[in-house]
């Protein structure tokens, strides 16, 4: 990262788009706490955060999913639900009812009593964002490529979802893909990162015109 | 499963099936001798042993090899405060709870933020100190020549007396690891084997829940080394060599790592076989260790997990 400030809004649905090895996964670990910034600060709702551990900042209010799903494997996909709910004290009955509406809306209800590792990997990378709304309240939620080789079917209800989430509990995304015709659909804004810095921000029309973008993302 | 009125049905079933079966056993001695009783004794001893290190390495996912020595220093510390202080044995029981606690506490601070192959050379590492330790403070623990305990339960019916003691003891540990694992607890402990930094990304204090097992489980070891050692009448370094953590592990590993009743069989079967062969020496480890090899090569489900193939397809016919 270098001398890079990105501003996410409350309730905002940002995209976060750049070639690879530009910094998008490393921004996330950065805002996520798994990495710690040299310099420079994290900052949400005002308040440092880049020397809390993972667990703190996830207390906060902040989660994010990685771009290879990473379920626990042997628990049920059920199980994977309440763990969140559970790390705030929600109790268990408040918990299931909770992950059995979000496991019916994103129609894998009935593989809730199956074990994580038997998912296919589009439906693993659906559960490990339906899985983050069990934190509540959830403010921000970082998604490290959520789209990447999904089936079309289950990219619509993971836009479906994000788009639901967004609205009715007002949590703030930064999403981080490569399809750019869903980052054009589901985010109003778009931070274009190359070679760890910012060199684009706006809306779609207008980093897609963007020279800078053209030349070192686009292709023109 | 998670439904909390299912949940509860299964506790309810999982802690019933535990007492029938502790009250099953309990009736075994007014059928058997006292060779059988001993051995039985014997065998829940490291029931309590191999429930509590499958809660940190099957549940867990840490892989301690100090479980045999809190079982010694739980051992020692008991014998030495009767002896010494002269206080009555059970105060002795509570000082080895406490001290296997609190090194369990201090090993756990200091190793549990290793990764695998580190947290198991660094455990290995302590458990030879405390063996090397309990041979050379020859004026405390007498070294190798060994330590007399005061025993419990003197006099006739002693071995009846000390198998439902050491009854009592493991059906008290595998119900703590039962009600463990089906609590919150066991989740976190279950989410940090299977991916430590998603667990600490859904918000588990990771570190605090692995050190908090592995000191329930030092804990329950100091005191089960404690009955032994009261039951036994002597205690030598013999009991933190590399042999004993080894049985534990075949235990868990052969019974079935993971599952509540798994260690339980393992444990059992194990002590009964290393009796019935005891002519054949060191060989039964050879045994033990290719079966283990085996069992992690080919079906790691264990003993348990075979009973419940079997049940399967019974049910299937």
């Amino acid at each position: 990262m270098d001398n890079l400030s990105i501003r996410v809004e409350e309730g905002e649905l940002r995209g976060l788009i750049g070639p690879n090895g530009s910094g998008k996964t490393t921004f996330i670990n950065l805002l996520s706490g798994l990495y710690k910034p040299t310099s420079g600060g994290v900052y949400f709702f005002g308040k440092r955060i880049d020397r809390l551990s993972p667990e703190d900042i996830t207390q906060g209010g902040i989660m994010r999913t990685f771009q290879v799903a990473r379920l626990f494997g042997d628990m049920t996909v059920l199980e994977n639900m309440l763990i969140p709910a559970f790390t705030q004290g929600t109790s268990r009955r408040e918990a299931t009812r909770r992950a059995k509406e979000l496991l019916d809306f994103s129609l894998l209800g009935r593989l809730s009593h199956e074990p994580a590792r038997i998912l296919s990997g589009g439906q693993s990378m659906l559960l490990q964002i339906v899985r983050g709304f069990m934190r509540q309240p959830l403010r921000l939620y970082l998604l490290d490529e959520p789209f990447n080789g999904v089936h079309p079917t289950i990219k619509e209800v993971m836009i479906k979802t994000i788009q639901k989430m967004n609205r009715e509990e007002g949590i703030s995304f930064l999403v981080v893909s490569h399809e750019l015709t869903i980052v054009r659909r589901l985010c109003s804004r778009i931070s274009v990162l190359h070679a760890g810095r910012l060199i684009s921000e706006g809306t779609m029309r207008e980093v897609a015109n963007d020279p800078l973008v053209i030349d070192s993302y686009l292709g023109g | 499963m998670e439904n909390p009125g299912e949940t509860r049905i299964r506790k309810f079933k999982g802690v019933s099936l535990l007492l029938a079966g502790a009250a099953g056993a309990g009736l075994l001695p007014f059928w058997t001798g006292q060779y059988y009783q001993q051995i039985f004794t014997i065998a829940f001893y490291y029931v309590a042993l191999a429930s509590t290190w499958n809660l940190i390495a099957g549940y867990t996912g840490q892989f301690s090899l100090a479980h045999h020595a809190f079982a010694a220093i739980g051992g020692y510390a008991s014998a030495l405060w009767v002896i010494h202080a002269g206080f009555p044995i059970w105060t002795g029981i509570l000082a080895a709870l406490l001290s296997s606690t609190l090194m369990g506490f201090i090993l756990g601070v200091l190793c549990l933020r290793m990764r695998a192959i580190y947290l198991a050379i660094a455990t290995w590492a302590f458990a030879e100190s405390v063996r090397i330790s309990l041979a050379m403070a020859y004026g405390i623990t007498r070294g190798d020549l060994g330590l007399a305990v005061p025993k419990v339960f003197l006099g006739t019916g002693r071995a009846v007396a000390c198998y439902y003691l050491f009854l009592g003891l493991a059906t008290a540990t595998i119900l703590a690891v039962f009600l463990i694992n089906r609590s919150k607890m066991g989740y976190y402990l279950r989410a940090i084997r299977d991916d430590e930094m998603v667990a600490r990304v859904m918000g588990i204090k990771t570190t605090r829940w692995k050190i908090f097992s592995f000191v329930i489980s030092s804990g329950i070891a100091g005191l089960a080394g404690a009955f032994y050692g009261h039951y036994n009448g002597l205690l030598t370094p013999v009991m933190v060599d590399f042999n004993e953590m080894a049985f534990i592990v075949i235990m868990v590993v052969i019974g079935g790592i993971r599952t509540i009743s798994g260690p339980v069989i393992g444990a059992i079967l194990i002590e009964i076989l290393t009796e019935t062969f005891r002519e054949f020496g060191e060989i039964r480890m050879v045994i033990f260790a290719l079966a283990v090899i085996a069992i992690a090569r080919l079906y790691n489900e264990g003993a348990i997990g075979t009973v419940r193939l079997f049940a399967q397809w019974m049910s299937r016919r």
